[in-house]
């Protein structure tokens, strides 16, 4: 009886197995799809070759490492070269605009542009994500960091194995990248989001300020300047603000709540700001959703088709943000020169991006973009982004 | 023999599918088996062993503790704290590991002796641990970590990173605790049934007390880890880790509802999920397809057995099952 069950227990053990590996099958063929789905770079060739026989994808990607690995100078031709460009996470809007951006470069100039990372927007996601990148040896790594600090020791690793690293929305640490794309100065940010404010709002009057975290660079310092600005500028002097920041970390639902709380605590508050294209599109949704339009107003930055409607409808004059296409066009240009050797990263040189502009190199490897966008009810329908 | 196949038979389910997870993973990418790379990757799960340990003396007494994560966040930045005010390092070890001992005895003094959920009480020092968290780090967390406080991040012992060295002598220690000491004992007679090892005179609310301090203890060593490898620490560490460190447990053969399951099961699971993660990033699965292949892996490692279980008694139905091992496969087959 014993022998009995125990080989029901081994073939229930090889069941086990067998299904797994039929579900781990099933899962690698999904991923490879939806790659095949998205992508229309030479990823998709490589992708559609993966649900074929397996070793022809095998062979492709000996042939990068070999390459990457022993020509990361500039005599790497353009086809062989392969940049990656990780996200904060993937599948929100605006790091999906960015991406295809860098796909646009990649098709102009031929060479291989992958999208790299998790779906949640967690540090030790990131830094396994770039971990997981180095041993791939791409030419160059085009990266938005969620806590720029942990992610250096992965980022100073890449660069000591010749990758070509480029920050670009939100900066790592100095010495872990070569260039940081800043998509707007902080002053300049600052400064636009109160004169969205104003469009909104002309005769002033209290704000209240909704961030990420306590622990997103960028939004701590457009707060910091924006009540500077506020205390000090003439132009602002209209308007006084809340001391207090909220913290939503871009969560939609967060923020709406957050807004609606605002509105219920604050009877002569007349403007919700925020650096997060999360948040900002939200607060005006809870700020419609309680009957408050025309009364209360949040403006920020956002992405154009997060709020067309909001501004249509007139419930909201301005919001504000910038091209990601072409900021992940920049960026990833910018580390296509990096890792041809075109560039340096020098203080003083000059990016070339084509008809997106050209852009010098400042002081500890920065480069602003500063293009900033306000977006009203007179242009809010050229942009499709 | 056959009984100690059976006996360890999660364990040998798991190293088969560890075995099955790295093959796919090297087919998967060409760069799975540079050995670089396994050592590199194995380091940044270290942290979720850690904290998957600590937790499994709780999850053995039918406990739960979800707070570990911001735990290891407190810890990170009271050694970085620490390091920045020139504190030598062997007299920041102590305080530390003390300090988020008292947060995981604040769990347990409130689950056993108020008698409160501990999944309540730790979703609420889930929150309150992040938000001191935050607190000690600043806005701007904290950075420039003295030399003596990353040995665990940058020493080798025969080629191996330190860290992945502690994680192998953590497991090892958990397995003597749990398998050889009465503190494990009365772990599992608490899991099996709180009420009977009281009258048994087992001292129930303090053998609590110890397993939640030393899941903090256990946070705060994770987080040592974490500043030695990233040299940085901020309210936000980890956040989010825990799911990963209730997967590694589950997995592992650790019965949710309590009173059984081993260290090396835990070890174990911590090793398949860091194969398989390892070898879909390598090669850029998108992460959605990701939590997919863990979710399934996850519903599958646990169900299946028991869904084979389950025709196994309909086919034996005349035979009593087995009630001498401990682990998922039999649990709870009493008819």
């Amino acid at each position: 009886m014993r022998r009995t069950r125990h080989s029901h227990r081994l073939t229930g053990t090889i069941t086990i197995m067998a299904v797994l590996s039929l579900v781990l099958a099933a899962c690698g063929g999904d991923a490879a799809d939806d790659d095949a789905a998205t992508d229309t770079t030479e990823t998709t060739q490589e992708a559609e070759a993966g649900d074929e026989p397996e070793a022809t994808e095998e062979d492709e990607l000996d042939g990068d490492t070999d390459d990457g690995a022993a020509e990361t100078e500039a005599d790497a031709s353009a086809a062989d070269l392969k940049i990656f460009m990780a996200p904060k996470f993937t599948g929100l809007a605006y790091f999906e605009v960015a991406r295809e951006g860098g796909e646009q470069a990649a098709e102009e100039i031929g060479f291989e542009f992958q999208y790299i990372g998790s779906d949640r927007a967690e540090t030790t996601e990131q830094i396994a994500t770039l971990t997981n990148a180095v041993p791939q040896a791409p030419d160059a790594l085009v990266v938005s960091a969620i806590d720029g600090d942990a992610v250096a020791p992965a980022l100073r690793q890449a660069r000591e194995n010749g990758i070509a690293v480029v920050t670009y929305d939100a900066d790592a640490a100095v010495d872990a990248r070569d260039l940081f794309v800043n998509q707007l100065s902080y002053e300049l940010a600052a400064e636009t989001m109160l004169d969205a404010a104003l469009l909104n709002s002309p005769e002033g009057g209290l704000v209240a300020f909704i961030s990420a975290s306590p622990t997103a660079p960028n939004h701590t310092a457009h707060v910091r300047i924006m009540k500077e600005l506020i205390d000090s500028d003439s132009r602002y002097s209209s308007l006084s603000y809340i001391d207090t920041v909220q913290f939503a970390g871009d969560d939609a639902t967060r923020s709406q709540e957050i807004a609606l709380n605002l509105i219920q605590a604050n009877e002569d508050l007349k403007v919700i700001i925020s650096s997060s294209a999360v948040s900002a599109p939200a607060a005006q949704q809870a700020i419609v959703n309680a009957g408050m339009s025309g009364e209360v107003y949040a403006t920020g930055v956002a992405l154009p088709s997060s709020v067309r409607e909001f501004i249509q409808d007139g419930h909201s004059e301005a919001f504000m943000m910038w091209d990601p296409a072409e900021l992940g066009y920049i960026a990833t240009v910018a580390a296509y020169q990096l890792a041809t050797g075109q560039i340096t990263a020098e203080e003083g040189q000059m990016i070339d991006a084509g008809e997106a502009g050209t852009y010098e190199v400042l002081a500890d490897g920065e480069v602003q973009y500063n293009k900033p966008l306000m977006f009203t009810a007179e242009n809010i329908d050229d942009f499709d982004f | 023999m056959s009984r100690h196949l059976r006996r360890y038979a999660p364990e040998l389910l798991l190293v088969a599918l560890t075995v099955a997870a790295a093959l796919w993973s090297s087919t998967l990418s060409p760069f799975f088996l540079n050995p670089d790379n396994l050592l590199n990757s194995a380091q940044f799960y270290v942290m979720f062993a850690l904290m998957a340990f600590g937790l499994f003396p709780v999850v053995v007494q039918g406990e739960i503790d979800i707070s570990l994560a911001s735990t290891l966040a407190v810890g990170s930045v009271l050694f970085a704290l620490l390091s920045v005010s020139d504190v030598p390092f062997l007299l920041a070890l102590p305080l530390v590991l003390a300090a988020t001992a008292v947060l995981g005895a604040v769990n347990g003094v409130l689950v056993a002796y108020l008698g409160l959920p501990s999944l309540a009480v730790t979703l609420g020092t889930l929150g309150a641990y992040r938000g001191l968290a935050y607190l000690l780090a600043g806005d701007a967390g904290v950075v420039g970590i003295t030399p003596d406080y990353l040995w665990l991040g940058t020493q080798r012992f025969g080629g191996v990173p330190a860290s992945v060295w502690l994680a192998l002598a953590v497991a090892a220690a958990f397995a003597g605790l749990m398998g050889g000491t009465s503190f494990g004992r009365y772990s599992y007679a608490i899991g099996n049934n709180a009420e009977a090892a009281r009258m048994a005179a087992v001292p129930v609310t303090h053998i609590r007390i110890g397993a939640y301090a030393l899941a903090g203890a256990m946070a705060g060593l994770a987080g040592l880890v974490w500043v030695a490898l990233y040299q940085s620490a901020r309210g936000d560490n980890a956040d989010g880790a825990i799911l990963v460190v209730l997967t590694a447990v589950v997995l592992g053969g650790v019965s949710i509802k309590g009173g059984s399951g081993r260290a090396l099961g835990v070890l174990l699971a911590t090793l398949l999920l860091g194969t398989i993660q390892t070898g879909m990033q390598l090669a850029n699965v998108p992460g959605t397809s990701q939590r997919l292949v863990i979710g399934a892996l996850l519903i599958g490692s646990i169900g299946l057995p028991r869904a084979l279980q389950l025709i196994r008694q309909r086919l034996d139905a005349p035979i009593a099952p087995s009630q001498t091992d401990g682990g998922v496969l039999v649990k709870g087959s009493t008819p």
